[in-house]
């Protein structure tokens, strides 16, 4: 970092030259940290390759991730076995979570039923399931996609709840002046309404999810991309678990990206008024 | 995290008093006695199944889901006796002094940096692309990596727990100082007040409750990432109790040991809200959540 900070030399800023600039910091200054940590590591006796291979390394161990099987499936398949559990729990907590949040945000009451438990369990992080997963379901694909389950079913329901109750009274006492039932208004009005909020809120659910497999498959599993980088660890590849955390971090963010274009596409009207809780 | 309530003092914004009057009991929002005695009939129903089920001719065996009286007796035996060979104080006190130190660390990293990447753009420029690579990396999968750098020790626990605090700290910080109205600023110019003058006392008191609700989501991401890497290598801790708990099947301290989890994880959060009304009043509670 600190290479890249003689850079700021310059002082004006103006026109086009000011909108490419801060990409240009940004480039010079991841460039100069992958130069750094290439030079850390070519540099004989500066930083052992046990503790950081060097860049070329880590790529040398992608490609043979991705051609050879390591740990009982390559790349691919330890994402792929990932991606599996992490939708199983993910649409689970969807399909319970949305309309639970409905539910707690159109009928007060039940909001009241369900706040002691909710309240007595919110605050235990996912990770802490493990063990008790583990006893309840054994060593499967069900633990896994519990835990993430677990992950994502608070932020599912809590966004759909903001959501739904953070739609203006206005258009629902309008729909019920001019006619409509309950179920024509939640229907009709109030969940076109909140679906672009709902989505951001779910959005929340499946990144919480994500992050949380990858912990759960460190603890538990024979297979995965949280499995791929605790193998990296007992056998002291450094590479591997680097390939490994790079792989998450990019599926992590493609999955995002594809959300966001998904949202576009499906609801193109934006009404977010509510700030999803993370 | 999961931060937010499911408050039972909402209703709909700028729906008048009464005007659920019309409305049936469903739809209308329960009065605070009504409320607090659902609540309460709620959580002894919950209590009360718990103890129907787990009786020993009920439907979950014992293995399954301990009655709750073998809970609190768990509960008698890890308070009154060592358990793995510490007391239950040595372990929370394990467990807090990591999050603890962990989360300091990242803060006295974090808070100025965020605050210089706020304040100058062209710091913003070179640190915030790095950010946005690191970020999406989960802080549990740096745990193998530091228990291949740092060996199975403290040093890697707090490391991990550094990761997991730092990304709030930085960006909250910066989110705060970067988003400040240019109004105030420039007042202060007008008044005549130096660079460093507008930093501490105009930027920095007007950022506060931000900078605090990051170091809350700081304190909240390390007590669970801690938890994790409890769960893989520690020696003491509570995620240690529960890993090991569930290894020789004592169901009921594996319950005690998540429980304790929890009721600590919502002090932080409770503390941390008590902390953010005493340094900045004037924050509207959840604000920047």
């Amino acid at each position: 970092m600190s290479g890249a900070t003689a850079l700021s030399g310059g002082r004006r800023d103006s026109g086009i030259a000011a909108a490419r600039q801060p990409a240009l910091y940004g480039a010079a200054a991841i460039a100069t940290l992958l130069f750094a940590w290439w030079l850390a590591t070519a540099v004989p006796g500066l930083v052992p390759s046990r503790v950081l291979p060097s860049p070329l390394d880590v790529v040398a161990r992608f490609a043979a991730l991705i051609a050879d099987p390591f740990s009982g499936a390559t790349l691919f398949g330890h994402a792929l076995v990932s991606l599996q559990r992490w939708g199983i729990g993910v649409l689970v907590a969807i399909g319970l979570g949305v309309p639970l949040g409905i539910a707690l945000a159109w009928l007060p009451p039940l909001r009241a039923v369900v706040t002691p438990a909710f309240e007595l369990l919110r605050y235990i992080p996912p990770f802490a399931w493990v063990p008790i997963a583990v006893l309840w379901f054994g060593a499967s694909t069900t633990t896994q996609a519990v835990i993430v389950f677990i992950a994502a079913f608070p932020a599912c329901i809590i966004n759909t709840q903001l959501a739904v109750s953070g739609i203006d009274p206005i258009l629902a006492r309008a729909a019920r002046t001019l006619g409509a039932g309950s179920a024509t208004t939640l229907a009709r009005v109030v969940l076109p309404v909140a679906a672009p909020t709902i989505f951001t809120g779910l959005r929340i659910a499946f990144s919480n999810g994500w992050m949380a497999l990858v912990g759960a498959e460190l603890v538990v599993g024979k297979q995965g991309l949280g499995f791929l980088i605790s193998q990296g660890q007992i056998n002291d590849s450094a590479a591997t678990i680097l390939v490994g955390m790079t792989t998450i971090g990019v599926l992590g963010t493609l999955i995002d990206i594809v959300l966001q274009r998904a949202q576009r596409l499906a609801l193109p009207w934006r009404t977010d008024s509510v700030r999803p809780a993370e | 995290m999961v931060d937010a309530t499911l408050k039972p003092s909402w209703r709909l914004p700028g729906a008048a008093p009464g005007a659920d009057a019309t409305l049936s009991f469903w739809r209308r929002e329960p009065g605070r006695a009504q409320w607090l005695a659902i609540a309460l009939v709620s959580l002894a129903a919950m209590f009360a199944a718990w103890w129907a089920v787990t009786r020993p001719e009920g439907l979950v065996s014992s293995l399954f889901l301990p009655p709750p009286i073998e809970v609190w007796e768990a509960f008698v035996r890890l308070w009154s006796g060592p358990y793995l060979g510490s007391t239950l104080g040595q372990h929370i006190g394990a467990s807090l002094q990591i999050v603890i130190g962990g989360w300091l660390l990242a803060g006295l990293v974090g808070l100025p940096l965020g605050i210089a990447m706020g304040w100058w753009k062209r710091l913003r420029w070179i640190a915030f692309p790095i950010f946005q690579i690191l970020r999406p990396v989960p802080p549990l999968a740096w745990i193998p990596l530091a228990l291949l750098w740092l060996g199975i020790g403290n040093s890697a626990r707090i490391f991990v727990v550094f990761i997991a605090a730092i990304v709030p700290w930085v960006m909250n910080s910066m989110q705060a100082v970067y988003s400040i109205d240019g109004l105030l600023v420039r007042a202060a110019l007008t008044l005549g007040a130096s660079d460093s003058q507008i930093l501490t006392r105009v930027v920095c008191r007007t950022a506060l409750p931000t900078l605090v609700a990051g170091a809350r989501i700081a304190l909240g991401n390390a007590w669970t990432t801690l938890v994790a890497a409890e769960l893989l290598a520690a020696t003491a801790g509570l995620g240690y109790i529960a890993l090991n708990a569930s290894r020789t099947l004592e169901m009921g301290i594996l319950l005690v040991a998540m429980a304790i989890i929890g009721a600590l994880g919502a002090l932080f959060s409770i503390g941390m809200h008590l902390v953010t009304r005493w340094v900045a009043p004037w924050a509207r509670a959840g604000v920047a959540a």
